[in-house]
């Protein structure tokens, strides 16, 4: 993990394309819905892309993909 | 736990894993055509059971139970795993457990089973795709794995069929020596709280363990089986010691996490360094592209579309024809009679119009199983969930709500991948107003009477526009249909997306067959039965009436027809005419005919609007009969036929643009199908549903009619 900007900001946040590591979720229910689906903190995660009509998000977790919400992927806040 | 367990009933397996694990496809293996499907009490899940014979010649009986990440669960579909896993009472239990993990997704699939681990049930571990980990370089130390996890463990592929005598050879073992395939001790170490908080829900649940108490104390607010005081006792045992479920939830789920990946990755070897692009990921750069995803989608549908028009039409025909011709057999060997008439125009002709939605029902599953075999769907539901979520539905639904412009039948009975309860009844609610293929008879014989057959700017007939208006107007009743339900109907359930997209495969067509076989059977013998007893009801409305009516319906038919010198033929036209004028369902006509007078509609309209309720397309038969002009007449003879038509009273034009649009904007909204009552009936589990659906469809098609008549007339 190279350290870049060291500044704690949501999934959705980040330009697409670049990686981050997940620190924590800032929602709880939905933190621990993803953490059962192997999201966790420490896990590898990239906004593959938006989804077509807004709204959402294709998520590359460590070697598995996710289709996140937005508030969805607002709840993960990477370090 | 009790070892003992009454030997009359066989030893129950329960199939347990992640979504995308390959389960189904282990089932098959195990199952082939010994599986049947069921309900778990009380909810819309669907229970797959199935019997498999082990190397001694004893059978097992497995359930397949939905895929589940872990006992906190996000929807009715985990729910069941929880609550027949944490209460041995329930008749779900089982004498043991199968848990599927995918291989290369070993670091995420074992969470599940830490915790199955800690029910105290005999358990097995299998190592699914271990042909794909081969393909991948991917090497796993069963022996290690097993030793540290303290669970023995079996490699298998689902798909080649790989490993499944060992399996089996596993399972005998289980069933044989059952206390040594449970886990000596729990993984998890629970803190004082946390013991505290199950101990008291042990209490209230005979023969519960430590770890179910806890699964109790988390999902105490709904598990069904507790009373409202053990719930209130189990609140305040909460309160008391400060238990926090959600908290507690995720340092669980951690503290499992932590244990096993050690584990895994010491049993792991890779030799992919992982970061390189996949297929996956370069198939999905275009399939789930912002521009070209939706497009290839509308495209795929567009497939499905017209091969369940195109390609059904044959089976189709040749169905329809079979029964035709068999009825018009039994017509003319079997002596005249009553019983004749109930045989063929009642029982064969209902089993004919429950027979020959088949190829309809088997081609869409044949397609759509292929397309979430190989992994699509979840890209499909990916792509649209936000559009579809604005009008209460799920991403899912768009899969139905395209197939509903074929018919609404197989439709209904693909919303079964919705998770989410309210979104998946929206869904089935609104489906039926997309225009379906047996509205377009009715299309085609009404149209010409509102739409002249006119072109404009040179390449668009009116008439065609007119056809894609009534489409597009079927369209937005959905959409807005789906809205308000999307404001009346409540939910405890918190809706997530949060969906897995598992890597592109190669589909099993054994898992395709086995689908589309399933739902071709269910639809028959379910949906089947209601549809058959219907449609001798309403054999019975139009062939009988009272007698003094019929008997005098027939002589005076006959009375005109020698005084006219008809034919033969346009003799037995004009006593069906008459015959159904006289029957009850003529009655029924004339007996609703004050509703639908401000509509446009004489009792004649009546009676087709009675009878077509069987199926939508009865509409241009029921006419052929009434004008007494033979029930085997093409739609353009009916319409020739109408549009002569006149009231006998005022003398003028039955059939003016204002009655004709009113009818078309009926056949757009209404509910006029039988069978797809059924089918919601069958998905639901409930009248309820299928009732509010005919009413408020009814209403909207009533309202609809006798605005368009009234602005006309």
């Amino acid at each position: 993990m190279v350290a870049t900007v060291q500044q704690e900001q949501p999934l959705s946040a980040t330009p697409r394309g670049t990686a981050g590591t997940v620190s924590h979720f800032n929602d709880p229910n939905i933190g621990s819905k993803l953490m059962a689906m192997g999201v966790l903190p420490g896990s590898r995660v990239r906004v593959v892309r938006k989804s077509p009509f807004g709204g959402g998000c294709y998520v590359k977790v460590d070697n598995f993909f996710l289709a996140l919400r937005k508030e969805e992927a607002d709840s993960i806040v990477l370090k | 736990m009790q070892d003992t367990r009454p030997t009359t009933k066989t030893f129950t397996i329960a199939l347990l894993g992640n979504p995308n694990c390959g389960k189904s496809s282990v089932f098959n293996q195990l199952t082939g055509l010994r599986q049947k499907v069921g309900n778990f009490p009380g909810v819309t899940v669907d229970k797959k059971v199935g019997q498999t014979l082990l190397p001694n010649q004893s059978a097992v009986t497995l359930v397949d139970f939905p895929g589940t990440y872990s006992f906190y669960p996000t929807s009715i579909d985990e729910r069941i795993v929880v609550q027949s896993l944490c209460n041995p009472q329930d008749i779900n239990y089982p004498d043991g457990i199968l848990y599927i993990a995918d291989v290369t997704k070993l670091e995420k699939h074992l969470l599940l089973l830490t915790q199955l681990r800690d029910l105290g049930l005999p358990i097995i571990l299998a190592l699914n795709m271990a042909d794909v980990a081969q393909k991948e370089g991917l090497e796993v130390d069963a022996k290690k794995l097993s030793r540290q996890l303290n669970v023995s463990v079996v490699k298998i592929s689902g798909r080649t069929g790989e490993g499944m005598g060992l399996l089996k050879e596993e399972l005998q073992q289980m069933v044989d020596q059952r206390a040594s395939y449970i886990a000596p001790q729990p993984l998890f170490k629970m803190t004082e709280v946390e013991r505290d908080a199950a101990e008291a829900a042990k209490e209230i649940v005979p023969e519960a363990n430590t770890y179910q108490g806890l699964l109790i104390a988390h999902h105490y607010e709904w598990l069904p089986f507790l009373s409202e005081a053990q719930r209130k006792l189990l609140a305040d045992v909460a309160k008391q010691n400060g238990f926090e479920s959600l908290r507690a939830q995720v340092d669980e789920t951690m503290q499992r996490f932590d244990k096993f990946t050690p584990i895994v990755r010491s049993a792991i070897r890779t030799q992919s360094q992982g970061g390189e692009s996949t297929t996956t990921e370069k198939l999905d750069n275009i399939l789930t592209h912002r521009v070209f995803g939706p497009l290839i989608f509308f495209v795929l549908m567009l497939l499905v579309f017209q091969a369940i028009f195109a390609w059904a039409t044959y089976p189709m025909d040749m169905i329809e024809s079979f029964f035709g011709y068999t009825g018009e057999w039994i017509k003319s060997n079997l002596p005249e009679g009553w019983a004749t008439d109930l045989l063929t125009d009642g029982i064969i002709a209902g089993l004919g119009g429950i027979l020959v939605f088949i190829p309809q029902i088997a081609i869409l599953f044949l397609l759509i199983s292929l397309l979430e075999e190989v992994g699509y769907m979840a890209r499909a539901a990916y792509m649209f969930d936000n559009v579809m979520r604005s009008f209460g539905l799920n991403g899912r639904s768009i899969v139905a709500l395209v197939s509903g412009g074929a018919c609404a039948i197989p439709a209904i009975m693909s919303t079964r991948t919705i998770g989410n309860w309210k979104e998946r009844l929206i869904t089935i609610l609104v489906t039926p107003f997309i225009s379906c293929s047996a509205r377009i008879p009715v299309y085609i014989v009404l149209i010409g009477f509102v739409v002249p057959p006119e072109t404009i700017w040179g390449i668009f007939g009116l008439q065609g526009l007119a056809f894609m208006g009534l489409y597009l107007l079927g369209i937005i009743a959905a959409l807005f249909a789906a809205w308000v339900f999307k404001l009346i109907l409540n939910t405890h359930e918190r809706s997530f997306l949060m969906l897995e997209l598992p890597e592109y495969r190669v589909p099993v067509l054994r898992n395709v067959g086995l689908t589309v076989w399933e739902k071709v059977r269910s639809f028959v013998v379910e949906a089947g039965q209601i549809i058959l007893v219907i449609s001798i009801v309403l054999w019975f409305l139009a062939s009988y009436g009272p007698s003094a009516d019929m008997a005098q319906a027939r002589s005076e038919a006959l009375a005109t027809a020698e005084a006219q010198n008809l034919s033969e033929m346009e003799t037995k036209n004009l006593i069906a005419s008459r015959r159904i004028e006289a029957s009850y369902a003529g009655h029924l006509g004339k007996a609703i005919e004050p509703v639908i007078e401000p509509l446009g509609y004489d009792w004649k309209i009546g009676i087709a609007l009675v009878t077509s309720f069987a199926a939508r397309e009865v509409f241009v038969g029921t006419m052929a009969t009434i004008y007494s002009i033979g029930s085997e007449q093409d739609e353009y003879s009916v319409r020739d036929r109408m549009a002569v038509e006149r009231n006998p009273i005022t003398g003028e034009k039955v059939y003016t643009p204002a009655t004709a649009l009113s009818l078309l904007l009926f056949y757009v909204f209404a509910m006029q199908c039988m069978s797809t009552l059924a089918v919601v009936k069958r998905e639901t589990k409930s009248w309820k549903w299928p009732i509010v659906q005919f009413v408020f469809m009814t209403a909207l098609a009533y309202l609809a009619a006798w605005g368009a008549y009234a602005w006309l007339s």
